[in-house]
């Protein structure tokens, strides 16, 4: 679609309004079927034997123990299983990384690296199991630290990709002059930042369940973000056709980006159900979660920024060191979302910007809500707000003066389209009244003398689609059946974001006919159209328009029709709320199911038709206010009150919206102050995988959350203009926790999570 | 995990003996909250677990004003947080049983068992080792009484020996001149394993504090008390210098390590505050 | 060694065979086929697996089935007044868009049925109080305890 096409206007019948989504009545009921909860007759369970110990070759590894022991069915080792080299995610391919992944491997990367599996009759004994098997490790120095790990003559991880520990070749992005940008500053600042491994913590532990028939065609049931990804690469590596391989994923309990890996375990459970001749179910613990998912790339940044003293940006450098952990996964695509994001967010002509992904041999990192770029704009906000300080300015003025604005070129290469930050920023400024709110007394109550009161903003934006990296393809069908009710397919996945509903509200409003009357059919690879997979948040914005697409086309097939009985032309009538009718003459009208239905020496028809779009790239933007409290005793960082502004272009479901702004301003505020997946930097273990001392904020820990949507900046590529907003709202709540701390104890953080004894240090050394 | 059997004691004497019968790797399963997770993340090898669940009389609780608090092995936190009497009289140990783990959890588990399980961040050994609580155990030989500072012998172990089973605990009584308090801090404000946990309990006479007992949690290897800033503050009228100096005494008087939940250097620190903020709590109770 | 244990689920009677370590979570999931009780943790932490026992909500994971001989278990899949009609509550949860992936979904809801029977007029701090032991990853609680509230209203608008 041409960036330029006008956004049709129209008053919404469904399209913005909080329908009831069908997929929540088997959630409340408890009838939704999740993948664990599959049962086959003569299912068998299998487990993983996994690396105690970081890196390591193997020696030797001895299961028949392990096989002779009673209700085993088999065992799998590098030995037994085939040699494939894979990637380790589906989007590699045109983002340029190196295939560095085995099913197994006779060497270990990680502790917790999977090196046997097991199925068993049930699930305890092929735990048990796990316990027989003997493995003779030759253990081999390991590297936990992105700057160990690429020093000369550090270990090598991988005997593939460009060498030195490097995922990829660098990620370099040079705009203007930046030696002229600096000549003409007035003052530089610059720091380092750095960021933690924030683990997305879904709900819903990974699960497959694998059967293969007489036929020798696998089905596949797993709790995927990217079935036809995980049915792409799982042919691939067991050689099948892809016929030969269905993917079905009916409900899934999270997934906020990180289930879009193939993992080892989904290998292993098709080949264990290939070698018994049964079904297989494998299913993580809560410690496998954390060990062999994926976590958010911890990442160092070297920051410089040269401004003008009237606050005009002038140049920015920028270094930034991704940690991808064992493997590379999402680490390309990562580094150049991440670094690419840089260019922008606020203006600044001279720009040079280089991203690193480096291996260490620590648990894999991948996609994780905010793909890169909460770590980047971290730093590029919270220095920002120190610009503001240096210049005595108020940090909401200089970021005003500083935002991106329609015209400006994006990271993706095309101009901007509207003022979305700049309306969001002024929005927030306004309803909260941040002038009064800054002058505003700052005695300690007398009650509480030891706390201290901050406020802080953080601005983010983010694009709908991973263009340029991978230039996507969204695909809908959508049917009329005889009696005028409609199915959509789809193979965008329902994470429980609602985004069916969405589809299916697009698809109501461009056809005409009641939203109850749209069915959707989702999750099986062998019926519904290819869908790159539910991932930067571009589920609505992307298959929205294809669905919208489909639906003119069925919409003009049936107005055809009807005119055909009605005996008019097609230009003469109209279709709404289920309902063809003259435009001249309103009460001349039939129902879509008329139209559809058989009258005499007409047979019923039924209308098919796809919507195929490849679009480029939209961004939402965000500015979020946040109120803290803070224990200058002990370091306790309270947040009080959020005031998230949200510019989405159009709001299909106004519920589902705030609900993903919540749920990313959740797990923000987890990763800036409490959540951090720790790992032992001398022996690469974890040391927290579990959800005790993994600590997301919980009810009580939440605060009061005002989210505010606007649709300021309407995106053509979109329906309607509609925009994503998955991913934003993580982005955005980082910043302004850092900056409302530094609002209320006068102390800088660089880093996350800001934890209680890095304030107390802090103060301490201010002398407070 | 891995699989283990499951017995179900008729009395203490059939409890006691299977323990010694089954062997090693039998453990007594009263609201298994921290056993099934023991289990479950391979912490511990379990082969036979002994419910001790329907031995009749070991569900009582009862006060008189002489004895105190009595409570029988298998009452539940959550029964006792639920407690008027508890709310009232021992608002150190009520503090503590509202903030272990969940609801859910609460009406499983024991204080009992979290006495036995003897962790130096159990939430409900600081406010009984405060008010000098004592605790019965069984064995097919005799029974004994042993008061709950003595009970514990390091991270996890007790003295109990194999085939002891504690039937109860007894808090003695809360006079009206007493203020407790108990806080715990963690990073989040529920579901939270404490990172120093300090309970007060003191009593005052005509202004001047005639006896107080601080006990601190998660700080070594067992709860420990601050018998030196106990001793600072004994015959003083708890105020904020005196409170000042105690709690930093107390920082001095705790053994902490550091681990993923916070270092050493923070938990002393914690202590000092704790115990100061604690103490004025405990004061409060006569405002 | 299987043992033979007898309770009650959503009001019927449920016999089986189940080994002595087997949870009450595991049982209802695979012995007694309902699988509305999730398990997302298996240690207590995530409360997904919530369900009553005798009115008194526990997480299944961390009781034995053997433990739940002669009593009374209600899950998710009993909460339904009827067949075409919802428990105020799941009604709701759907409006208000409380439930996302809804995997956290079912013991969320038997956490809150306990609290609303308990306490009709729930205050905030109550909601957030009651909810502790419940982990919803997706939803940051807002439109959960929007939800709870508007359940609590409608169920005193018809209270008899
Ligand atoms: C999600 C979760 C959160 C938690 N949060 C907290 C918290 O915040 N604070 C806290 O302190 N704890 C917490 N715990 C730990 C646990 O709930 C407590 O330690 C609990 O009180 C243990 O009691 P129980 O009856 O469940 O013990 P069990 O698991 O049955 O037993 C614990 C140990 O004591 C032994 N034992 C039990 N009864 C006796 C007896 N009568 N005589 C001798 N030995 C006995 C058992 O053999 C076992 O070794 C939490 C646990 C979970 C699962
Ligand atoms: S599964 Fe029982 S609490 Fe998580
Ligand atoms: S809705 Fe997904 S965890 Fe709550």
């Amino acid at each position: 679609m041409n960036m330029t096409t006008p956004i049709e206007q129209r008053e919404f019948k469904i399209v913005g309004k909080s329908v009831k989504r069908d997929d929540v009545l088997e959630k409340v009921t408890g009838e939704a079927q999740y993948t664990g909860d599959i049962k086959l007759p003569g299912m068998l369970h299998g487990k993983i034997k996994r690396a105690a110990i970081a890196h390591a070759r193997i020696k030797s590894i001895d299961v028949s123990k392990a096989l002779a022991y009673p209700g085993v069915k088999a065992v799998l080792t590098h030995e037994t299983v085939p040699r494939v080299l894979h990637y380790g995610s589906p989007h590699p391919r045109s983002a340029s990384c190196t295939k560095d992944q085995y099913i197994l491997d006779h060497k270990v990367r990680f502790w917790g690296e999977g090196v046997a599996a097991v199925a068993a009759i049930s699930e305890e004994i092929a735990d048990e199991a796990l316990d027989l098997i003997e493995v003779e490790y030759e253990a081999l120095p390991g590297v936990f630290e992105p700057e160990d790990a690429v020093q000369l003559g550090a270990p090598l991880i991988h005997e593939v990709g460009p060498g030195g520990n490097l995922v990829l070749d660098p990620v370099r992005v040079n705009r203007g002059d930046i030696d002229k940008g600096f000549a003409e500053a007035d003052f530089v600042l610059e720091g380092t930042f750095a960021g933690g491994r924030p683990h997305p913590a879904y709900m819903e532990p990974n699960v497959c369940v694998a059967d293969w028939d007489g036929s020798n065609k696998l089905t596949f049931w797993t709790s995927t973000q990217t079935s036809f990804m995980v049915r792409g690469i799982l042919a691939e590596v067991l050689g099948l056709p892809l016929t030969k391989v269905r993917v079905l994923v009916d409900h899934m309990g999270g997934g906020f980006g990180a289930k879009q890996d193939l993992f080892q375990h989904e290998f292993l459970c098709a080949l264990l159900a290939k070698e018994t001749r049964r079904p297989v179910k494998m299913e993580f613990t809560r410690h496998e979660t954390f060990v062999a998912g994926r976590s958010r790339h911890p990442c160092k940044i070297w920051l410089k920024q040269g401004f003008k003293n009237d606050g005009t940006l002038v140049a920015r450098d920028m270094k930034l060191v991704y940690d991808s952990g064992a493997y590379g996964s999402h680490g390309p695509g990562v580094t150049i979302v991440g670094t690419t994001a840089a260019t922008s967010l606020y203006r600044c002509e001279n720009v040079r910007l280089e991203g690193r992904c480096v291996y260490t041999n620590t648990p894999i990192n991948g996609a994780f809500r905010g793909y890169g770029v909460v770590q980047s704009y971290y730093a590029l906000d919270i220095q920002m707000d120190e610009a503001a300080e240096r210049l005595g300015m108020d940090p909401a003025e200089l970021k005003l003066k500083n935002v991106v604005r329609a015209g400006d070129i994006a990271p993706s290469g095309h101009p901007i389209i509207g003022h979305g930050l700049e309306i969001c920023l002024k929005h927030g400024i306004d309803v909260l009244d941040w002038t009064t709110l800054r002058g505003r007394d700052r005695t300690p109550d007398p009650k509480r003398p030891h706390i201290r009161k901050g406020w802080g903003i953080g601005c983010e934006m983010h694009g709908s689609s991973a263009y340029p990296g991978i230039k996507e393809q969204g695909n809908a069908t959508v049917k009329v059946n005889e009696d005028g009710t409609v199915t959509l397919l789809t193979g965008a996945a329902g994470l429980g974001t609602g985004a069916h509903t969405a589809l299916a509200q697009i698809v109501a409003e461009e056809l005409g006919v009641r939203f109850e009357d749209v069915g959707v059919i989702h999750g099986d690879t062998d019926v519904v159209p290819w869908d790159i997979g539910a991932f930067a948040s571009h589920t609505t914005y992307l298959v929205g328009t294809a669905a919208k697409m489909a639906a003119e086309k069925v919409r003009a097939a049936v107005l055809a029709r009807a005119a055909m009985k009605l005996q008019v032309s097609a230009e003469e009538i109209d279709l709404s709320e289920g309902k063809v009718f003259l435009i001249a003459e309103p009460d001349r009208s039939m129902t879509v199911s008329e139209a559809m239905g058989p009258s005499r020496g007409i047979p019923a028809a039924n209308i098919v038709a796809n919507g195929t779009y490849e679009p480029t790239k939209s961004y939402s933007f965000a500015a979020h206010f946040t109120e803290v409290d803070i224990d200058t005793e002990t370091g306790i960082v309270e947040v009080k009150r959020v005031v998230p502004v949200h510019d989405v272009g159009r709001v299909i479901h106004p519920i589902a919206a705030q609900g993903q702004i919540e749920g990313g301003i959740q797990q923000g505020i987890g990763h800036t102050l409490t959540e951090d997946y720790v790992i032992d930097k001398k022996t690469g273990r974890s040391l927290n995988a579990g959800l005790v001392d993994y600590k997301m904020p919980l009810s009580m820990d939440m605060p009061d959350i005002e989210t505010i949507i606007l649709e300021a900046a309407p995106d053509p590529g979109g329906p309607w203009g509609a925009k994503g907003v998955g991913e934003d709202p993580i982005i955005a709540i980082g910043p302004s926790i850092a900056n409302a701390i530094h609002d209320a104890i006068g102390v800088r953080f660089h880093h996350y999570p800001i934890t209680p004894e890095d304030i107390l240090k802090a103060l301490r050394e201010k002398g407070a | 995990m891995r699989r283990f059997d499951y017995h179900r004691a008729e009395t203490l004497e059939h409890a006691s003996r299977l323990l010694t019968e089954l062997g090693d790797d039998t453990f007594l399963f009263n609201g298994g909250t921290d056993l099934l997770v023991e289990i479950r993340e391979r912490l511990r090898r379990v082969r036979n677990v002994v419910d001790i669940k329907q031995i009749p009389g070991l569900s009582d609780i009862t006060y008189n004003e002489t004895r105190g608090l009595t409570f029988g092995a298998l009452v539940t936190v959550g029964r006792l947080e639920n407690l008027s009497l508890v709310r009232q009289r021992y608002p150190n140990l009520r503090s503590a049983l509202a903030s272990l783990g969940s609801i859910q959890v609460r009406n499983r588990a024991t204080v009992v068992g979290n006495i036995c399980r003897a962790s130096p961040s159990a939430d409900t050994i600081p406010p009984l080792v405060a008010d000098g609580a004592f605790v019965h155990i069984y064995s097919r030989t005799n029974m004994r009484v042993v008061p709950i500072c003595e009970f514990f012998t390091g991270p996890g172990r007790t003295v109990l020996a194999k085939g002891e089973i504690v039937t109860g605990i007894t808090v003695p009584p809360a006079g009206d001149n007493t203020g407790k308090a108990y806080l715990k801090h963690g990073r989040r404000k529920a579901m939270e394993l404490s990172t120093v946990g300090v309970a007060v309990s003191l009593a005052m006479d005509d202004g001047v504090c005639s006896d107080i007992r601080i006990a601190l949690g998660a700080v070594g290897a067992t709860v420990l008390r601050a018998p030196q800033a106990e001793a600072m503050l004994r015959g003083t009228r708890l105020d904020a210098e005196a409170v000042r100096s105690a709690a930093d005494k107390a920082m001095e008087e705790c053994t902490p390590i550091s681990n993923v939940r916070a270092s050493a250097d923070y938990r002393r620190d914690m202590v000092g505050v704790l115990t100061g903020r604690a103490i004025k709590q405990a004061l409060e109770t006569f405002a | 060694m299987k043992r033979m244990v007898e309770f009650t689920v959503n009001g019927e009677a449920r016999e089986m065979a189940v080994n002595g370590c087997c949870s009450l979570l595991d049982a209802l999931r695979d012995e007694v086929g309902l699988t509305g009780t999730k398990k997302g943790c298996d240690v207590g932490d995530c409360g997904a697996c919530t369900v009553l026992v005798d009115g008194e909500p526990v997480n299944a994971c961390l009781m034995l089935a053997v433990e739940a001989e002669g009593r009374a278990v209600e899950t998710v899949e009993g909460l339904q007044p009827g067949v075409d009609r919802l428990h105020p509550l799941q009604d709701a949860f759907m409006r208000h868009g409380a439930s996302q992936c809804g995997f956290c979904t079912p013991g969320i809801l038997m956490m809150a049925k306990k609290l609303l029977d308990d306490n009709p007029h729930p205050s905030d701090e109550d909601i957030r109080f009651g909810l502790s032991g419940n982990i919803c990853r997706c939803t940051g609680y807002t439109k959960i305890f929007d939800a709870i509230k508007s359940a609590a209203r409608e169920m005193e608008a018809t209270r008899p």
